[in-house]
């Protein structure tokens, strides 16, 4: 009896789909790695390796205290429930610190403390504030950057969003030419 | 069927692991106001992470600074009242810096 009698009949052609699954499933495993740069790149900036922001926006003097700004992300405004929000940094003067109380930031000079705007919160030496900008936000409007003192003193100090945020300015821009 | 459907699991837990960033969590203020007939105006105030804002304070304000409603919003995180004459905005205030500010042009 011939041996070949007793084997299995050959296995059927595997099909397309069978034969590349598997480098299928590689390219998931690749895919990702487009975005290791970014993720990175993102850890950094959140470590502060990147300093205050992607973008320095340079030092305002408000009132005796010299405050160092950036825009976090260089970006234009984010979409958020409550508008188009935009996310600045900021760190104060050495020395500072045990003299500020609070720095508030806002679209257009505050009618009062209590309408100052959006509070910084963090550390001193990098504190966040998400300002919600206006639509109709002239391009060549300016923040105001409002610090309050332990000692109750009130300074202000406007800041032109060009100077803030040039990726603001060309999207408020953009918003003025499509109304 | 069912290791597909694990393999197809843990492809996607590693993806949203590699995609995962610290995006900070936005709890922005947030409020909108609308006349309701002719003689009242309605003011909802809440946060951007969906919660409400039952008992917060909001202030109709005139532009001089005179405090011509003070108010706090009810169990449904809405205020009541009626149109004040002249110039006025309109103050939703969850403490310092967490603000916003409706002028009475906006309503409407």
């Amino acid at each position: 009896m011939s041996k070949t009698a007793t084997l299995a009949p050959a296995a059927p052609k595997p099909s397309f789909w069978r034969r590349w699954r598997f480098h299928l499933s590689a390219l998931l495993l690749i895919v990702p790695i487009v975005y290791v740069p970014s993720y990175f790149e993102n850890l950094a900036l959140s470590r502060g390796l990147m300093g205050l922001g992607q973008r320095p926006a340079g030092d305002v003097l408000v009132g005796p205290w010299k405050l160092q700004f950036a825009e976090w992300k260089v970006e234009p405004p984010k979409s958020d429930p409550a508008g188009m929000v935009k996310t600045f940094t900021m760190a104060q003067c050495a020395g500072c610190q045990d003299q500020i109380r609070a720095v508030y930031l806002r679209v257009g000079k505050p009618r009062s403390l209590r309408a100052a705007g959006s509070i910084f919160f963090g550390s001193p030496h990098r504190a966040f504030a998400t300002v919600p900008i206006p639509p109709r936000t002239a391009p060549d409007a300016d923040l105001w950057i409002t610090a309050e003192g332990w000692d109750g003193s009130v300074h202000q100090a406007p800041w032109p969003i060009a100077t803030a945020s040039p990726a603001t300015v060309e999207w408020l821009k953009k918003q003025g030419a499509s109304r | 069927m069912n290791a597909f459907f694990a393999n197809a699991l843990r492809a996607g837990l590693l993806g949203a692991l590699l995609t995962a960033s610290a995006g900070a969590l936005a709890h922005n203020p947030m409020a909108e106001c609308k006349p309701e007939g002719k003689e009242q105006i309605q003011c909802t105030g809440g946060f951007s992470d969906g919660s409400g804002a039952a008992g917060v304070t909001m202030d109709v304000i005139s532009y001089d600074e005179q405090i011509l409603v003070p108010g706090k919003l009810d169990a449904d995180s809405k205020m009541t009242f009626k149109r004040p004459d002249g110039e006025f905005y309109v103050l939703f205030d969850a403490g310092p810096g967490h603000v916003v500010e409706i002028d009475h042009v906006d309503i409407q």
